[in-house]
């Protein structure tokens, strides 16, 4: 480790001043203030536009949970979460220890390929991908002889969404992993060679616990972004048919700047929040234990 | 590396340079000009309500508003120019927020105070988000509802926040090629849905392979409007007698749903999959007969300038007149953003007058938006008699009920009522309840009676 | 033996992939050169029968794309050249010094990393319409200036420049800003060019915050744009397409750019852990 040293010079002292209260006054703007309000609103019937602003202590959270789209939404939020955080891990875990292999030539053409959609703005992708889905001219069906209204059939609307989401996002975890392989030491590998583990062993009981750190962090970034995904919703299904693809970050953007229920929309983006938070420690948890 | 980012660099100055350059050029050329001349030797315009051109807004001194449109640009364009040629010194933008988002973008900018638009297109199911920000119009109401009858159903304490400048309902659209080529001819056109469905079926065309390729009838995104309203076929009515509940479960809308939904699935004149856009599956020779309000008139010239199409009234059940065939609904004029300066608020004023006033205008309007005007005398101008609105419904719009400003909350419910039905395969019963529970918690939020009772025939 | 099939294989299945992955661009960019006509018809050809610029040339006309490319530009290269700095010094300053309160601080950074947009914007949004700013671009800078994931990964990235070299500096009579901007900045380049792409593409796809912010359709921008231009003319597949085509096109040259950085910068931050 580095060694522990306190602050010496003025000068020091003042970068931590000057970089540590900026910090400060920007968190307690940006996050410790909002997080206040938004946890007041939600005891409060709040519209900004007749300026109500009337306490009615829990009514919004029982609202809530008597609120059939929001247990909907939260169902398609873990569906749509645990999926896509899956495919995207595995699609990327194996994928970069492909391009990692010794096997492999062309691997800065292929890394470019795979990160190309992780680059694009989503809006414009889900423009793209609605009108793929389109029963009639989209490329989806035709290519694969189907007939499936993708967006407006319950079966398929949420699976359009989240094929669309592994194939826009696989990329980021593909060049996560790969830069994590490429700087395990390759030591262990040699004495893994030596003791006649085969492939598999090898990837199982040495790559992957040492890959352990790279894990985490695609895993917990992933959840993160993903309780909070709603553009795909807005852009290619709205919420539909009927309530089957209303994520619950979507639901917030709909109670609160379609429908001016303020308070409404704080308790339920409380709620994600919270789920946030314990999805967080679950995979920490997780991670944790297939360390020991 | 340093290179790249300096390249880089100079491209974004560049592209900021352009952008401020156009920038200024549009902003130089929308300068309106100090007026001085009052008389222009114009003449008087309108019946009850009159306008005066000959005189000055604002003294003459040059002056911006905006007015806040979500569709139809080149009309409303036209109309600000009419008034412009009139003001000079006055500059109207159009600023042109397309529906999806209109109204959470417009409650955000009336926040705003004087620096939001001044006039702003309303949609009445969303009243009661903007009503707040809206000034009553400086017109006697007794003589805009000489006017405009309609507009008597809008006086709340005494004013007028908005009005109505046409009424618009639902029909059936039909491409006039399509339906030669299946041998059809204007005898055909069916007065009961028995009619209906066979002429349909005859316009639905299927691929060797068993599938569609063109829909005799499609209703697709459009469902829930149809179904809204065709439960007065149906022996119900939208509110309760009180005005204060939504009937979304009433026996009659679930007719009308299980009767709507059958077309598909047992006549299969259309498929709840093909042509999920009725609108663009129309404009593509997709779909021979679809269903949309009269704004489509306005859209076929735009999107399909070639395509002949006919229209003829919803069919009813046993080809007399029913109870009511369907609803209407008003188009609403613009609202006067409350909170803009005096001189704005002056202006957007004397442009209200003169919207209502001018027969060219109501015209246009009603033209480019399918709608039977809302002032009533201009029924019969040449112009307006033979538009497929008026030729199709012009007759009998009285055997139309108007269930009042619905907020939107209703046709959101049903949107998804109706969604859940047809793709989700719920259960009408099921679907229907959760709709009507959902809106009566919404409304119980929102100040709304509706004004169903009102209709003439509610007694029968 | 066994090893070629495995190698064919292995180059089979990522071909496979990569074509999956490219091919929507593919589709999107020839698409972008049809007729709306032949967008929609029912028998569909990858190929245009002719390619026609027309959706193009009709774009620019109808839709001013270059001025909210330009807008979207200017904020995107403004945001992350900020976030970039702020990363680095807060970063610097977490992962190299030692003070109390230290771990309270980047707990704190961490949770912002954690709080959903959801929960921020109501709030954010009455500060901002409060304070009138909406309609500026201070709006949409403001709020982004620090990112809880970028002083994270420089925090890591600062983690692994020896000490010796820093002392070194010291020695030398240099003070700290001047360590700081002539020292540790152009240590930093890998760590540097990931942030940098990663901010400029959630800047550039940022959707919600931009929609809510800007009224004037002069300061909108790209996303919004794209958004505004298919609630206008939500039947011109064409126009659609090509606008995507343009909306896409840069990221992919950033990153082209950075990418080889951009590998190991990510390396140095993420992956550490």
């Amino acid at each position: 480790m580095f060694k522990r040293r306190p602050l010496q010079s003025k000068s020091e002292v003042w970068m931590r001043n000057i970089a540590m209260g900026f910090l400060i006054l920007y968190m307690t703007i940006f996050l410790i203030i909002p997080v206040v309000i938004v946890i007041a609103g939600s005891f409060h019937q709040w519209n900004p536009l007749n300026e109500t602003y009337k306490w009615i202590g829990i009514d919004n959270y029982i609202r809530m949970f008597s609120y059939p789209t929001f247990w909907q939404s939260m169902a398609n939020t873990v569906i749509f979460c645990a999926v896509v955080v899956i495919f995207r891990v595995l699609l990327g875990l194996a994928i970069a220890y492909a391009l990692n292999s010794k096997m492999m030539r062309h691997k800065t053409l292929f890394r470019t390929i795979f990160y190309m959609p992780t680059v694009t703005p989503l809006v414009a992708v889900a423009y793209v991908w609605k009108i793929m889905y389109n029963p009639q001219f989209g490329l989806i069906d035709n290519i694969f002889g189907l007939d499936i209204n993708w967006l407006f059939d319950s079966k398929f609307a949420l699976i359009a969404l989240i094929a669309m989401t592994v194939w826009k996002d696989f990329g980021y975890a593909v060049i996560l992993f790969l830069s994590g392989l490429m700087s395990l030491p390759s030591d262990c590998y040699e004495s893994a060679g030596i003791d006649g583990a085969n492939a598999w062993q090898t990837f199982r009981y040495i790559t992957l616990p040492l890959l352990k750190p790279t894990m985490l962090f695609v895993v917990v970034t992933s959840i993160i972004s993903y309780l909070q995904a709603y553009v795909p919703v807005l852009v290619m299904t709205e919420g539909g048919p009927g309530t089957s693809t209303y994520l619950s970050s979507y639901l917030v953007y709909d109670q609160a700047f379609k429908q001016y229920n303020f308070g409404f929309a704080s308790a339920i983006s409380l709620f994600i929040l919270v789920l946030t938070a314990i999805f967080t420690v679950i995979s920490f948890r997780v991670t944790g234990a297939q360390e020991s | 590396m340093k290179r790249i980012l300096s390249l880089f660099l100079v491209l974004t100055l560049l592209f900021s340079l352009a952008g401020c350059a156009k920038g200024k050029e549009t902003a130089a050329a929308s300068e309106g000009v100090t007026d001085t001349q009052a008389d222009k030797g114009l003449e008087i315009m309108g019946e009850n309500v009159k306008y005066d051109p000959n005189r000055l807004v604002n003294g003459g001194e040059p002056i911006t508003i905006d007015w806040w449109i979500w569709a139809s640009e080149e009309l409303f364009r036209s109309i600000a120019d009419a008034y412009e040629e009139i003001h000079p010194n006055v500059t109207i933008n159009i600023i042109n927020n397309p529906w999806d988002g209109y109204f959470t973008k417009l409650p955000l900018a009336l926040q705003r105070g004087e620096e939001g638009p001044t006039l702003f297109n309303v949609h009445n199911s969303y009243e009661n988000l903007v009503l707040n920000y809206m000034e009553p119009y400086d017109i006697d109401t007794k003589e805009l509802t000489a006017d405009y009858p309609s507009a008597a159903s809008h006086i709340m304490d005494g004013s007028i926040y908005y009005a109505d400048y046409g009424l618009s309902t639902g029909m059936i659209y039909y491409n006039k090629d399509l339906w030669k080529e299946a041998g059809l001819t204007d005898n055909d056109i069916p007065a009961t849905w028995e009619d209906f469905i066979e002429v349909a079926q005859k316009l639905t065309e299927y691929d060797e392979n068993g599938r569609m390729v063109r829909a005799g009838f499609n209703y697709n995104n459009y469902f829930y409007s149809l179904a809204l309203g065709l439960n007065y076929q149906f022996g119900d009515n939208l509110f309760s007698a009180d005005g204060r509940t939504c009937l979304a479960d009433s026996d009659g809308m679930k007719q009308a749903v299980s009767f709507l939904t059958g077309l598909y699935e047992e006549y299969h004149i259309g498929d709840k999959d093909f042509g999920t856009d009725c609108e663009q599956s129309f404009y593509q020779e997709q779909s021979a007969m679809v269903f949309v309000w009269g704004f489509f008139v306005g859209n076929l010239k735009d999107n399909a300038p070639d395509l002949e199409y006919g229209t003829f009234e919803l069919p009813t059940r046993d080809g007399g007149t029913p109870y009511a065939y369907y609803r209407y609904n008003g188009e609403s004029t613009p609202g006067i953003n409350r909170n803009a300066t005096d001189e704005q608020k002056e202006v957007a004023q004397d442009f209200m007058r003169f919207f209502f006033a001018n027969d060219e205008v109501q015209i246009a309007l009603s033209q480019d938006g399918g709608l039977i005007p809302a002032r009533t005398s201009l029924m019969d101008s040449e112009e307006l008699k033979d538009t497929p609105i008026v030729k199709t419904i012009g007759d009998h719009i009285d055997r139309y009920a108007w269930p009042g400003a619905m907020p939107s909350t209703v046709e959101n419910n049903m949107k998804i009522a109706t969604e859940d039905i047809l793709y989700n395969g719920k259960d009408v019963d099921d679907a229907l309840k959760t709709a009507a529970d959902t809106i009566s918690i919404d409304l119980a939020n929102i100040d709304f009676t509706s004004s169903e009772s009102l209709y003439t025939y509610y007694e029968e | 033996m066994k090893h070629r099939i495995m190698k064919i294989v292995l180059y089979i299945v990522l071909a496979l992939l990569g074509v999956v992955t490219v091919f929507p661009f593919i589709w999107m960019v020839l698409s972008s050169f049809k007729t709306n006509r032949e967008i929609q018809s029912i028998a569909q050809s990858l190929l245009p029968e002719e390619f026609i610029p027309d959706n193009y040339l009709n774009l620019q006309q109808t839709f001013d794309f270059l001025r909210y490319f330009a807008n979207s530009l200017i904020i995107a290269v403004i945001v992350t050249a900020i976030v970039i700095y702020t990363s680095c010094l807060c970063g610097y300053v977490l992962g190299k010094y030692q003070f109390r309160g230290k771990n309270i601080i980047f707990g704190f950074v961490m949770m912002t990393m954690m709080v959903p947009w959801s929960v921020t914007i109501i709030p954010r949004y009455t500060m901002f319409m409060q304070a009138g700013l909406q309609d500026t671009y201070i709006s949409l800078v403001l709020p982004l200036m620090v990112s809880g994931f970028g002083i994270f990964m420089m925090k890591q990235n600062m983690e692994g420049i020896p000490d010796e070299l820093i002392e070194a500096a010291r020695m030398d009579g240099s003070n700290e800003f001047q360590t700081f901007h002539k020292l540790i900045l152009p240590l930093c380049k890998n760590g540097i060019s990931a942030i940098a792409i990663f901010q400029f593409l959630w800047v550039w796809e940022d959707y919600l915050w931009p929609y809510l912010m800007i009224d004037s359709e002069s300061k909108q921008l790209l996303a919004v744009g794209l958004t505004l231009f298919n609630g206008r003319y939500s039947t011109d597949y064409g126009g659609l397409f090509a606008a995507t085509t343009i909306s896409i096109i840069p990221v992919i040259a950033v990153y082209v750019i950075f990418q080889k950085r951009f590998v190991s910068g990510v390396a140095a931050g993420a992956v550490k852990g």
